[in-house]
């Protein structure tokens, strides 16, 4: 019942994104441009964390609390919180805040807004949040030509504190555009309980995950260790295995190559588990996985994923009951060093170029980014690792301590972010819908992924070509 | 020498005074109700279409260039493929519409009174739903976890909602949202439409021996060509500017249904995803002869405009 309360929603919230954009866009602005006591109240912690955090963001950034002003902001549901933090944090700033859908499913909202914006020559936000972490890399080329120097406004004593893998993803032509607000590698999710109940050791290369795939689907039939269905399955399992389908991003050249042995491997890899069922073509989001494998089923074993997974999914979106789900290391491909994994999400700030605060602006992201709750639990949780380095800390230190997890998933998450594989490069174009339509239908009606690969290179390259890249695909 | 208008009356065999008086009178009196409509046609059809128009012909700079927009537009991997989807979505909910609408107008005309005004209303309640609610609606009925009838999806081998949506069934799903929202309006009109044809007509049809199915497929349908051409011209002209259904199935899959299904989606993701305003334009100028060279067919098979008195 719930759960269908909850698809109503999301579907809801989709069809008046689409039918009435406007009003979906002003009424949260103006409703929430005087934020309320509630907001603030419940966000005791960081607004008192204000005076300490400016110290430890460091003054380099010359954005303290002087900020003055109006500032528009626009982000995402999960961002809300953040932003109404931060208006009763400062007085001074007048914040105007605006929700919008910014769903990582190749939405246009923002391509829709800043064209607009720019026709009219006015009505650009200072800040937006976005959670498809390839907008940056549009938005700072032409004819978009929206997002500010980020290095310049934060300071370089600020952003050294990213790791180096974040800062060159959000790097587009030598210039720093967009600061990350969290980092999402991913990692292998486990359900301890279960693997202990089986008797089954955690896997630790993909060659040993697989294996027990196989085990999995004759012994205890129903189980999974994995999804294909997501519209980012590619960046779970191709980005992780250094497969290139969009590496070698120069100006406007694109290497695509499904061809690639790191691509095919894990393509062959995967079938049979596709075939046996423990890696279904379904996605988590969707009401039948989690009426199948969710809630008082219990029917995940494993889950390669990324770090927000950890409540996101296992605890919301599946229910499933505390003291069984952990995480573990990233999973190699065979013995190749070093590991490396892949990413999913880790939305970035961008501040416009447009801006006429743009002290503010640096001042919101600023505060956004090393100041906000480093609280990993409660109603305003941060819900993914955070991207700068002593907020992160803090903020798995906490998650060691929740009770939700059957052992500590620190260690795990920490690890993988330094594992991010740099050869993945983001793209003006969303590639995650091609994943959907050319792959993940094709794996539904019965079709393997190895056959499926020269179809997803084909739609890769035409979405690039179609963007203005030239593609080399070997 | 005759005018035009009066050789045409001649023909047809009435006084030419007679016929220019009555012409007269009925445009001075169509003048008052065309009047406050006159402004949105301006603004909101008239004046976008010429801007399209000029957008369509003319670069990014303004600059006149031909039909390139429209060659570029052409060789746009996803040009075909939205097309095609479009045209067998159209040609899908056009029959289904032509066929159910008209036999369903007709059987609603043979019955009584009160039952017929029950299943009017009845088959009118669904286009009570606005079109993105309508979709919303249908998102759950496909969905075999959720849908009251989930037997029946089982019975097209439909497990997943992922199974419902599977590409080759979309433009029969479409158009079925299309038909469910939009037939009851049309029953609605043709049933007013059938209440035109004078009642001693029927009468003198029945007392020469005619049934029901005589009648209703003889004299009725005939008389009632007209608005089932101009039902036609109306309802293609929605259906190649499809957008909204699979729009939001877009969405609701999660990108599994591509957001250029259909060529109005493409016209939109070119705009605003590219910014390619001009490519976008050409393609709506594209909408706009098709629907445009169907109207003019329609209009010519039918004598829609004919005017028989």
């Amino acid at each position: 019942m719930r759960m269908q309360r909850r698809v109503c929603l999301a579907v809801l919230a989709t069809a008046l994104a689409v039918a009435g954009c406007s009003s979906s866009t002003k009424s949260p602005a103006s409703s929430a441009t005087s934020p309320t006591s509630g907001g603030s109240s419940s966000q005791g912690s960081p607004a008192t964390a204000s005076a300490g955090g400016s110290t430890s963001a460091g003054s380099s950034a010359g954005a303290g609390s002087d900020a003055s002003g109006n500032l528009t902001v626009w982000v995402d549901a999960a961002r809300l919180p953040d932003a109404k933090a931060y208006a009763a944090a400062h007085p001074n700033v007048h914040v105007n805040i605006v929700t919008f859908d910014g769903d990582g499913n190749g939405a246009t909202s923002l391509q829709t807004k800043i064209q607009l914006w720019n026709k009219a020559g006015s009505g650009w936000p200072d800040v937006i949040f976005s959670e498809q972490v390839n907008d940056p890399v549009w938005m700072a080329q032409q004819p978009f030509d929206f997002a500010a120097d980020m290095g310049k406004a934060l300071g370089s004593g600020v952003t050294s504190q990213w790791p180096a893998t974040s800062l060159a993803q959000c790097t587009v032509n030598g210039t720093l555009v967009c600061i990350q607000d969290n980092l999402a590698p991913v990692v292998l999710w486990v359900n301890q309980k279960l693997m202990t109940q089986f008797g089954y050791t955690v896997p630790t290369t993909w060659q040993d995950w697989a294996a027990l795939g196989e085990k999995v689907a004759k012994d205890h039939p129903g189980y999974i260790i994995g999804t294909t269905g997501e519209s980012f399955s590619h960046w779970i399992y191709f980005w992780g295995n250094q497969c290139p389908l969009e590496a070698n991003v120069k100006d406007t050249s694109v290497t695509i190559n499904v061809a690639d042995t790191h691509c095919t491997e894990m393509a062959s890899l995967l079938d049979p588990l596709i075939k046996n069922g423990t890696v279904p073509p379904l996605s988590v989001f969707t009401p039948d996985f989690a009426k199948k494998y969710g809630g008082a089923n219990d029917k995940v074993l494993m889950m390669p994923g990324a770090a927000w997974y950890a409540q996101a999914v296992f605890d919301s979106t599946l229910k499933v009951p505390a003291g069984e789900i952990t995480s573990a290391a990233p999973l190699q491909w065979g013995t190749d060093s070093p590991v490396t994994t892949g990413q999913v999400g880790g939305g970035p700030w961008i501040i416009s170029k447009h801006s006429s605060n743009p002290k503010a602006a640096a001042d919101f992201v600023l505060w956004s980014t090393t100041v906000f709750n480093p609280d990993p639990t409660g109603p305003d949780a941060r819900p993914g690792l955070p991207g700068y380095g002593p907020l992160a800390t803090s903020w798995l230190a906490g998650m060691a301590q929740n009770k939700y997890f059957a052992a500590d998933p620190t260690p795990a998450i920490k690890a993988a972010a330094n594992q991010i594989w740099q050869g993945w490069n983001l793209v003006t174009y969303p590639d995650q819908p091609v994943w959907s339509n050319t792959v993940v239908t094709g794996l539904v009606a019965g079709k393997s992924l190895s056959s499926l690969m020269p179809a997803l290179g084909n739609g890769l390259s035409q979405a690039a070509k179609a963007a203005g890249y030239s593609v080399v695909s070997h | 020498m005759l005018t035009p208008a009066a050789q045409v009356t001649r023909q047809r065999g009435l006084p030419a005074g007679r016929a220019r008086r009555k012409r007269g009178l009925g445009s001075g009196r169509g003048v008052g109700f065309v009047v406050p409509y006159l402004p949105f046609l301006v603004a909101f059809g008239i004046l976008p279409m010429i801007y399209a128009l000029t957008l369509a012909f003319t670069s990014h700079k303004g600059k006149f260039i031909g039909l390139k927009n429209f060659t570029q537009a052409g060789n746009d991997f996803r040009f075909g493929p939205s097309f095609e989807h479009v045209f067998l979505y159209t040609a899908v909910w056009l029959g289904t519409l032509i066929v159910f609408v008209v036999g369903l107008a007709l059987v609603l005309h043979g019955r009584a009174g009160r039952a017929s005004s029950t299943f009017r209303f009845l088959y009118y309640i669904p286009g009570a739903l606005a079109g993105a609610a309508s979709v919303l609606v249908w998102l759950f009925m496909l969905d075999p976890g959720v849908s009251p009838g989930t037997f029946l999806l089982h019975l097209f081998g439909s497990h997943l909602f992922v199974e419902s949506i599977a590409p080759g069934h979309l433009p029969f799903i479409f158009a079925m949202i299309a038909f469910w929202t939009g037939a009851g309006g049309w029953i609605v009109v043709l049933h007013g439409a059938l209440n035109t044809i004078p009642q001693d007509l029927e009468e003198a049809a029945r007392i020469d021996g005619a049934g029901p199915l005589n009648i209703a497929l003889r004299l009725k349908l005939p008389m009632i060509r007209k608005w089932i051409a101009y039902m036609v011209i109306l309802s293609f002209a929605t259906g190649t500017q499809l957008f909204v259904e699979p729009q939001l199935v877009n969405q609701a899959s999660l990108g599994m249904v591509p957001d250029t299904w259909s060529s109005n989606q493409l016209a939109y993701q070119l705009a605003f995803r590219y910014g390619k305003f001009n490519e976008a334009a050409a393609i709506s100028v594209d909408l706009l002869l098709i629907g445009l060279i169907a109207a003019v067919i329609i209009v010519t098979r039918t004598g829609l405009f004919r005017r028989e008195d």
